[in-house]
């Protein structure tokens, strides 16, 4: 599997806090950081982690959509579009709009009724069209559409049912084949298996790995199941209390995970063969509107030692590739940490 | 057809049903209430002074229930009546004997209708559009202040709001008529005068109505586009960069307006007893109005003819919206 190094979406120190005013107290939820990502052109990227530690969060960030009240504190993302980096939190709405679908496009939840109730598919797919593409080529694209919608392997008179009249996978396929449709060079899933009965995960895995050998474009995967980054990612990031803590190739994280959190996430998998009893993480991640002092994971970390208690440790590279934030693993380069 | 088998006609049944249903309850209710319409006339006459032989008492008794078909027993009287009705015939009035009730009702009708189908009109229509702007775009400044205006103004109880008006523009500020429906002495004539006259008349009930009626549909319209501006598919049309006017149209409002429909229909129903409140502050001749009196004075004719209207145009509206739901809804489907 040969990775191109040219990074297409950049995160530099991003914070995303939830701020509620809470009958006169403002309360702030550090859902995304202090978070570095250098995600490539062409590769799956996973993001995993326990829920309730920023992952959905991060993505909204990624795809730039922060509405109060989530709100950017700090940091920017970058994407690269036709070659030229481009900061995109400073864009105007219509731009912002623009880039949507076209360059960038989101795969939601399975479970979530993501089709307009009233309209037919093939109506929600014009205005989807219509918003994006000038009017002369409409016609074309909705030819392609329904060309895409038979090679993803779905029946062609899909475009004239209603949603509620389709399965639930069907609807999830259907939703994905629109996220392609405009040959986007980055696609967001958030948790598209989740909800999904295993028959029904295999194929939207494969429909997912299918559209990005087709486009040759990235893919960003959130979802807590380590089964499917397993199957389906290049690289895994993961996530822990609002910060990346450990990221490395797919291999790196499962032969080697060296945070304790990582190693729990991956022993909580079951093997083939082995009898043992899995053991998943002791307690429960702590809210992110009141970290721990130092580093966040500590309170469940079996090997905590007192500078734990203190200060968050940077990133060390024990690998090419391959990053932790951990005190365990070293002291990390201060000021760069996650 | 397996719609007409299977849904249409148990739902037509059920309609007639209930017409009937209703029509029985209004033929009995008014006979077990104290109010003896026959004692009522002899009352007053007795009132005006005329003293009256013993015998001549017992004639004028026996005249007056043969006229007023109140003969026999209340069984008798029920075959009767339904006899009269399907030769469209409602009978006499007793209180404002003997008009008969088709003509009362001919007379008030249009009053009632031309002011509440316009102002049922214009405060959905009106209170929709702005319900519907002001829930998408409930962030905005003009948005809150359209609501605190809305919370203020919808509580009022609607005597007071309308007597308010009244007193304001009518008697501080002479601006409008104190009373009436037209000018007294105006024959109704097809004239810009008259329906300048009507409308001039018309004009602080029907504001009156469409504040309040309009601030309800405000509210209701306004937490439902908020509600649907939170699911999922309108979030996901955002998400895949629909453009705003595609999302507030096609996604919200269309999904919005949903149950809208189903409470216009009811409220056009409920046209037809009128509205009583507004035709007593305003004097306005309506339905509201002669119901009113029909009730005080015991007037069975006159509560069974208003109260016809009024089961019949509440369940037909009902059973409108039934009927063309899938037209708006294709998630409903008859089977």
């Amino acid at each position: 599997m040969e990775i191109q190094t040219e990074t297409i979406l950049r995160t530099e120190n991003l914070k995303a806090f939830y701020v509620l005013d809470m009958h006169g107290t403002q309360k702030i939820v550090k859902a995304v950081n202090e978070v570095d990502l250098a995600i490539k052109e062409n590769e799956i990227y996973g993001i995993a982690g326990e829920s309730g530690c920023g992952k959905t969060t991060l993505l909204k960030a990624l795809f730039n959509v922060i509405e109060p009240p989530l709100r950017l504190i700090g940091g920017k993302i970058y994407y690269r579009v036709n070659w030229e980096e481009v900061e995109v939190t400073s864009l105007s709405p219509e731009e912002k709009r623009r880039l949507r679908l076209e360059y960038i496009s989101y795969i939601p939840q399975g479970s979530m009724s993501v089709l307009n109730p009233v309209l037919k598919i093939k109506e929600s797919y014009q205005d989807f069209i219509a918003s994006h593409v000038p009017e002369q080529s409409r016609k074309e694209t909705m030819e392609l559409a329904q060309k895409q919608i038979v090679e993803l392997g779905l029946p062609k008179n899909i475009l004239n049912a209603y949603p509620h009249q389709l399965s639930g996978g069907m609807r999830q396929r259907v939703t994905i084949a629109l996220s392609a449709l405009l040959s986007p060079r980055i696609m967001i899933g958030d948790e598209p298996t989740t909800a999904l009965d295993v028959v029904v995960q295999r194929g939207v895995i494969q429909m997912l790995k299918e559209i990005q050998r087709k486009l040759q474009n990235t893919i960003i995967l959130v979802t807590h199941d380590m089964g499917v980054h397993a199957n389906v990612a290049h690289r895994i990031g993961i996530m822990y209390a609002g910060k990346i803590v450990e990221e490395g190739t797919t291999i790196q994280i499962f032969d080697n995970p060296l945070h304790p959190y990582t190693q729990f996430l991956i022993n909580s998998l079951p093997k083939f063969g082995d009898k043992m009893m899995r053991e998943s993480v002791p307690g429960s991640p702590p809210s992110l509107a009141d970290l721990p002092r130092g580093c966040p994971f500590h309170p469940r970390c079996p090997y905590t030692k007192d500078i734990c208690r203190e200060s968050m440790p940077g990133f060390s590279y024990p690998d090419e590739k391959h990053r932790v934030a951990c005190w365990l693993i070293g002291e990390g380069e201060h000021g760069k940490a996650s | 057809m397996a719609f007409v088998k299977r849904y249409l006609i148990p739902r037509l049944i059920q309609y007639f049903l209930v017409i009937w249903l209703g029509i029985t309850v209004v033929f009995l209710i008014p006979r077990l209430t104290p109010n003896d319409p026959i004692m009522r006339v002899i009352g007053e006459l007795r009132g005006r002074g005329s003293t009256l032989e013993p015998g001549a008492m017992d004639g004028i008794i026996r005249d007056l229930t043969q006229l007023y078909g109140l003969e026999g027993s209340w069984l008798d009287q029920y075959w009767a009546f339904w006899g009269r009705l399907f030769r469209g015939d409602l009978g006499v009035s007793f209180f404002q004997f003997p008009a008969r009730v088709n003509q009362l009702i001919a007379v008030a009708m249009p009053w009632t209708l031309g002011l509440l189908l316009t102002t049922t009109a214009i405060s959905w229509i009106v209170g929709n559009i702005i319900g519907g702007l002001a829930g998408y775009y409930s962030r905005k400044s003009w948005s809150r202040i359209l609501d605190a205006i809305a919370m203020v103004v919808r509580p009022l109880p609607y005597y007071i709001f309308a007597f308010a008006l009244l007193l304001l523009f009518a008697y501080v500020v002479r601006w409008f008529p104190i009373t009436g429906g037209a000018s007294l002495g105006a024959v109704p004539t097809f004239t810009w005068a008259y329906i300048k006259d009507v409308l001039w008349h018309s004009f602080l009930p029907a504001l009156s109505l469409c504040v309040l009626g309009g601030a309800v549909t405000f509210q209701t319209m306004k937490l439902i586009v908020q509600n649907v501006n939170a699911e999922n598919f309108v979030q996901y049309a955002k998400m895949g960069g629909v453009t705003e006017d595609r999302i507030v149209g096609k996604y919200v409002i269309r999904n919005a307006v949903l149950p809208q429909i189903t409470g216009l229909a009811l409220s056009i129903g409920q046209i037809f007893s009128g509205a009583l409140i507004t035709e007593i502050v305003y004097g306005y001749p309506g339905l509201g109005m002669l119901l009113y009196r029909a009730i005080v004075n015991g007037d069975y004719n006159l509560i069974m003819g208003i109260t016809l209207f009024s089961i019949i145009a509440i369940t037909t509206a009902i059973l409108i919206v039934d009927l063309t739901y899938p037209l708006f809804d294709p998630r409903v489907r008859y089977k």
